[in-house]
């Protein structure tokens, strides 16, 4: 902690940090000094000239976002000379701004408008011709009007220095100064619209959203990323029912107000014409349209047959399901059907890090310790492909912390560029090159580790053993797919452990089969498939009766035998755990009439089949994981207050043969998600679109 | 005495009372012969909704929602859209692809016609709501935008004086 | 190859600075060395870094880039231990309109810059130089890069300075015409390959400049009266000038006056005998009506303010600035509208768009007066130039602001007649702005 330095500001007397900005010193003591390119966490700019304030025995006015703290500093903010120079300022900011307000996408949310309206400059004495120039697509989610632009620079410091992109710059000076695509007339990104959330005006508008509505017109439904591991907060705005934008400006998540284009604008997915909205049963000609009663009977009189014959059931369940359905899944195989055969796809090697390192406090890394951390090592993934938020964390450490970056992968990735050392190795290979960063390593006071699929069985214990060496501490990410794969992996998903990593013995369980083996497998009668597409690349070989819940008729649902409409995680309630353990909430923001939640498909099911499994509520049900879970025993109402909550410990990890041939990642890029990513029309219509891992 | 003073007070309040009936009986008559003869109104009288169009005939809405947020009794529904180059309806970026107002909620305030922005939504004289279904209350764009071209039997001369 | 010269010297200069004007091959070290060059930088050679500041600062030199900060002082910022290299960096962009001085010492005296550079290396320990040049003075880099050339092959640069182990490199670099690069931060973010905007200071370029390491940064000038202060003592430069500012400095008198040129005079010269003894008067014996003393970024003087000594604390005190020496001279024929115009239109054509003031208060002046001139515009706007400006002063990012509202307001309040007469007169075809010049 540095030392504390006392001031005053407007009368107050405050104590902060040395080297504070006095912006910031200012919002602890709860004055607003007004700011459009000061932005907490980029580098300062002073363009803006609207948070100049007094300092005493200063005889210019001083921009307060530039100015560090000082002992006996003696600062005001509310002299007529400070009033008068903003609305100077706002008045020279408003000489050549458009006042399209009515049409502008940004009115109604406007920082510039907000200003105007607090600080005056309404009436305009600007009497001369404004500069225009014409409106620019520079992508299909990217627009940008010039005219409205007020220079902040913001823009252009997020994509460098946030996302490491550096995309866009200026062009012209004076009064034509504008923002630019690096490439011209186009941009060449991460498409993430992070540009667009972060400008104050409407300058930057997004392409989905444009002209849609208006803010006050949306609810706004704060809920969790559907696509990657990450957890990342999204709020959606939504009106009668479908969802027009994403965003968090409100920075109420573990992401800040990071989002990626998936979590910005491939919620389009939900309101494709190609959803499911009524089950479908198979009939010799094709399928036919059925009532959710008559589907579910039919589905429920087959369940009965497989329970009688012992349990010949399989279920293949899903990465994108809430933790309480997984919970119920299991809970209806396992204590419902007598089957233990259930599986998902994995993506990475939990259990075996949980088993090396068993007993230990702390192993596992927050989201958080990537922002704190003094050292980070990525071991075989591209993080700002697959993991954008964490590479945004890792970004923002090493500009804010300097911290010590270490990258060890198969090809270039994107960290290289603020890595201390990047070593590339084949695939598997990553702990023998490790040995060469050991003195490195040694000199930091801690490390975060973090390892893709390249890393799984024997690998994962080896390297806990050889941080260990280290003696200093570590903590580990074990990097997953899909929004809840940490959470399918928790509630016991597999064929190997039951929630919180027990022991199948506390259930008198053998291990089932994988969902590789349930493809293969003569013996099961049905097969029953949440969420997932294992005939996407795959085949029956005996085809078993088969049940799939969906959202579209994806390659597994063409084969099925009765297809049920599943909602996406949009349109339900429940948790998700990131990749990092934080639990998080969900909250139903879309409406997709005829589609139901899989919860509520299962416990129709369960219902049917007059079992008695509990609650199928799903606040119940994370009540009951709560009581019953190992690592979940959190402050629940935390959760429900819509923060992120780190899970853990497990203490009682079982030990496990890890199936290591089955754990793979998919490989996604930033604009690839399995089923959902194609069909999302953003996702798909990007020129990036067709990406690939490791091009830096 | 005090009998004689009172004969004389209702004498003289009869004979006022009378001179106000003889007066009106010759001052011309203001009743309206409604529904015989149009009725006539004030111009500022404040009926049913007009969404006018600009000297191109284009749709002056611009669908920013105003009047929806000004709106006490959220009778107005808008959906918005972009003009394309081969379909233009506002002469802005954009233009109301749907816009609903509600009469069976409607209360005539007229913030509406104040919060706009581009004088698009204005109150014409129609008052003539009246049905046996609800849902016939709800009208829509179609019905509420000034014809084009401009009909003479439609046209608005108190309103036109107005508002151009 | 010997330059031309613009203007015959005046019997009241002092020639220090500009002595080598004039001779027969200038430019050439043969001359330079024939005439004493060089032998300051063995003199300093001799000395230690610390005596050479001493020596700077005994002289009172002030900068001559318009600012008039002390050199001595700003050579004692940098750090004497650094890790980080340091640099000496020559601000050869000579921009201002009015001031035409850097030009003609490096086109008749390179080497004196040279040695200059040198000198200040060895008071603060860089080993590199880089001179930028004003993109227009493309002619320059020519005549620079002979000198140095000249310079290495005499073992006065190199990475073994006359044997004394003292290493110096220097090279030139050209911008590309922008006036803000002028200014010292935008000159250094411009000579890292970047956009030419102003930095955020503090911190200073002593002690963050190029590349972030410590920097020595002056004007052509100011590094061209170094050897001068070397060779014969800071206290004889120092006794040439006024108490508080040393030596002598080069006047660009240009405007109405029968013998426009550069001129060497001593600090605190007056300015009225400057336009009538050295310069030949005012043009066609008409009446001096208003002079801009230091550039066009300086608030005029009417013609009854102009008895003053040219330092920098005289004309302060007279509410303009010094600056850099750019002396404008008007008489009673000048349109003062139209050279507000001018001046309105130079600045918002050179404003970077960093800041919000400048960005859109120097297009809101140029739009504005371009209209009073017109004479379409009520005579309450001219309140409204004056309160733009006032809006603009001292809340700017870089002085580039400043430069544009100090003379724009004081032409508008000194002569608010002329203003007001504009508006009264019918309106007229206007000719373009642009066929004026100022400069």
């Amino acid at each position: 902690m540095s030392k504390l330095v006392t001031l005053t500001i407007d009368g107050k007397q405050i104590q902060v940090p040395a080297g504070t900005l006095v912006i910031n010193a200012a919002k602890q003591a709860g004055i607003e000094i007004p700011s459009f390119c000061y932005y907490d966490g980029l580098s300062l700019q002073g363009a803006c000239r609207m948070c100049l304030v007094e300092v005493e025995r200063v005889p210019k006015l001083m921009t307060a976002c530039t100015l560090p703290v000082a002992e006996g500093m003696v600062v005001r903010t509310n002299t007529p000379q400070v009033i008068e120079a903003r609305k100077a300022m706002l008045e020279f900011l408003l000489t050549n701004h458009p006042l399209d307000c009515p049409v502008c996408d940004k009115g109604g949310e406007c920082e510039l408008q907000d200003m105007a309206f607090r600080y005056g400059a309404g009436e305009g004495r600007f009497v001369e011709f404004k500069y225009h120039v014409p409106e620019k697509q520079w992508s299909p989610v990217v627009y940008y009007d010039a005219p409205r632009c007020i220079l902040c620079y913001r823009c252009v410091r997020i994509c460098d220095e946030g996302l490491g992109v550096n995309a866009l710059g200026v062009v012209n000076r004076g009064v034509r100064s504008e923002i630019a695509p690096n490439r011209g007339d186009h941009l060449e990104c991460d498409e993430c619209g992070m540009c667009i959330d972060i400008c104050p005006v409407g300058a930057l508008t997004s392409g989905t959203y444009r002209y849609q509505t208006r803010p006050w017109e949306m609810s706004h439904v704060g809920t969790i990323c559907t696509f990657c591991a990450d957890g990342c907060k999204t709020t959606l705005g939504v009106r009668n029912g479908i969802i027009i934008r994403a965003n968090n400006r409100d920075r109420s998540g573990i992401n800040d107000e990071f989002l990626c284009i998936k979590g910005r604008f491939a919620f389009d997915f939900v309101h494709h014409p190609e959803r499911l909205t009524r089950p479908l049963i198979r009939t010799l000609s094709g399928f036919r349209e059925a009532s959710w009663a008559e589907a579910i009977e039919l589905v429920a009189e087959r369940f009965e047959q497989a329970r009688q014959q012992g349990g010949r059931i399989g279920l293949i369940g899903s990465t994108r399901t809430t933790n309480e359905e997984n919970y119920f899944l299991q809970k209806l195989l396992r204590q419902g059907l007598g089957s233990n055969h259930i599986d998902h796809r994995q993506s990475g090697d939990l259990v075996s890090l949980l088993m090396a390192t068993r007993g230990r406090e702390g192993a596992l890394a927050t989201t958080a310790d990537l922002y704190h951390a003094s050292g980070i090592l990525i071991l075989g993934a591209d993080l700002s492909q697959q993991h954008p938020l964490l590479a945004f964390q890792i970004r923002a450490n090493y500009r804010h912390h300097r911290a010590r970056v270490y990258v060890v992968t198969r090809g270039p990735v994107r960290e290289d560029q603020i890595a201390a050392r990047s070593l590339r190795v084949a695939p598997g290979q990553e702990l023998e090159a490790l040995e060469s960063l050991r003195t490195e390593l040694q000199g930091l006071p801690d490390l975060v580790v973090l390892y893709g699929d390249s890393i799984k069985g024997s690998a994962v214990a080896r390297l806990v053993q050889w941080c260990d060496s280290l003696a200093i501490a570590v903590r580990y990410v074990c990097l997953l797919d899909d929004a809840n794969s940490r959470g399918a992996l928790d509630m016991g998903l597999v064929p190997d452990w039951l929630p919180g990593y027990r022991s199948l013995d506390q259930m008198n369980l053998q291990p089932g089969l994988c969902w590789e083996e349930m493809l293969e497998s003569e013996e099961l009668e049905v097969l029953w498939v949440v969420g997932a597409n294992p005939l996407r690349r795959r085949h029956l070989k005996r085809r078993p009766w088969l049940v799939v819940q969906e959202l579209f008729l994806t390659e597994t649902a063409q084969q099925a035998d009765v297809v049920l409409p599943a909602a996406s995680a949009y349109e339900k309630r429940g948790t998700f755990t990131s990749v990092c353990g934080e639990l998080q909430q969900l909250q139903p923001a879309a409406q997709v009439p005829g589609a139901k939640t899989d919860l509520e498909i299962a416990s129709l099911i369960a219902l049917q089949l007059g079992l008695e499994l509990g609650p199928a509520d799903p606040d119940e049900l994370l009540g009951e994981i709560h009581r019953t879970v190992d690592g979940y025993n959190v402050d629940l109402p935390l959760v429900a207050a819509g923060a992120a909550v780190p899970t853990g410990p497990y203490p009682d990890v079982a030990a496990v043969a890890v199936r290591v041939d089955k754990i793979r990642s998919r490989e996604d890029t930033l604009f690839t998600a399995g089923s959902l990513g194609q069909r999302s029309q953003v996702l798909t219509s990007v020129r990036e679109a067709p990406g690939s891992l490791y091009r830096g | 005495m005090a009998r004689k003073i009172s004969i004389l007070q209702a004498a003289a309040a009869i004979t006022k009372g009378l001179g106000v009936t003889l007066r009106e009986m010759l001052s011309p008559a203001v009743t309206e012969e409604y529904p015989d003869a149009p009725p006539s109104f004030e111009a500022r009288y404040r009926g049913r909704h007009i969404l006018r169009r600009d000297e191109n005939g284009l749709e002056k809405c611009v669908a920013c929602f105003l009047c929806a947020a000004a709106c006490p009794v959220q009778c107005i529904y808008i959906e918005a859209a972009e003009n394309t180059a081969e379909q233009r309806f506002s002469g802005s970026e954009r233009y109301a692809k749907v816009y609903n107002i509600d009469y069976s909620r409607c209360i005539f305030c007229g913030y509406c016609v104040e919060a706009c922005p581009t004088d698009a939504i204005v109150h014409g004289h129609g008052f003539e709501l009246a049905n046996y279904h609800t849902s016939a209350l709800v009208m829509r764009k179609e019905d509420l935008l000034e014809p084009w071209p401009k009909q003479a039997d439609v046209a608005l001369p108190e309103l036109e004086r107005k508002v151009s | 190859m010997s330059p031309r010269l613009y203007n015959e010297p005046s019997p009241l200069e002092v020639k220090i600075l500009t002595r080598r004007f004039g001779l027969p091959n200038s430019q050439s070290i043969d001359t330079y060395l024939a005439t004493g060059g060089y032998e300051a930088f063995r003199k300093a050679l001799e000395m230690t870094p610390e005596e050479i500041i001493e020596e700077v600062k005994a002289s009172n030199l002030r900068g001559r880039g318009g600012a008039g900060f002390p050199t001595g002082m700003k050579w004692g910022f940098v750090p004497r231990e650094s890790p980080l290299p340091k640099y000496v960096v020559v601000n050869a962009d000579e921009g201002e309109p009015g001031t035409c001085k850097d030009r003609l010492l490096m086109e008749h005296d390179p080497h004196q810059l040279l040695e200059g550079m040198l000198i200040a290396a060895r008071a603060v320990g860089a080993e590199r130089g880089y001179i930028y040049i004003r993109g227009e003075y493309r002619y320059l880099i020519e005549i620079l890069d002979r000198a140095i050339g000249e310079a290495y092959e005499r073992g006065f640069l190199g990475d073994n300075i006359l044997g004394t182990g003292m290493r110096f490199h220097v090279y030139t670099h050209s911008g590309a015409g922008s006036y803000e690069c002028g200014e010292e931060s935008a000159l250094l973010e411009s000579l890292e390959g970047k956009r030419g905007v102003p930095r955020i200071r503090p911190p200073f370029p002593a002690t963050a400049g190029l590349f972030q390491c410590p920097t020595v940064l002056n004007n052509v000038e100011t590094f061209c009266a170094i050897p001068a202060i070397i060779r014969d003592g800071g206290k004889a430069f120092a006794a040439l000038g006024t108490p508080r500012n040393g030596g002598t400095r080069l006047f660009c008198i240009s405007g109405h006056v029968n013998r426009p040129g550069v001129y060497e005079l001593p600090m605190g010269f007056n300015l009225l005998r400057m336009i009538h003894e050295v310069a030949g008067g005012v043009r066609d014996g008409r009446k001096l009506k208003a002079v801009i003393p230091g550039g066009s970024s300086c608030p005029v003087l009417k013609a009854e303010e102009c008895d003053l000594p040219m330092d920098f604390d005289s004309v302060a005190q007279a509410g303009s600035m010094l600056g850099s020496g750019g002396v404008v001279v008007m008489d009673e024929t000048t349109d003062m509208v139209r050279v507000a115009v001018r001046i309105a239109k130079f600045y918002q054509h050179e404003s970077c768009g960093w800041c919000v003031p400048c960005r859109e208060g120097t297009t809101w002046l140029r739009h504005l007066l371009t209209r009073i001139d017109q004479g379409i515009a009520k005579p309450s706007e001219l309140d409204l130039v004056v309160e733009i400006c006032n809006n603009m002063l001292g809340r700017t990012f870089c002085p580039l602001g400043d430069a544009a509202a100090m003379p724009i307001r004081s032409f508008v309040m000194k002569f608010r007649e002329e203003f007001e007469a504009r508006l009264r007169r019918p309106m007229v075809a206007v000719p373009d702005p642009d066929s004026l010049v100022v400069s």
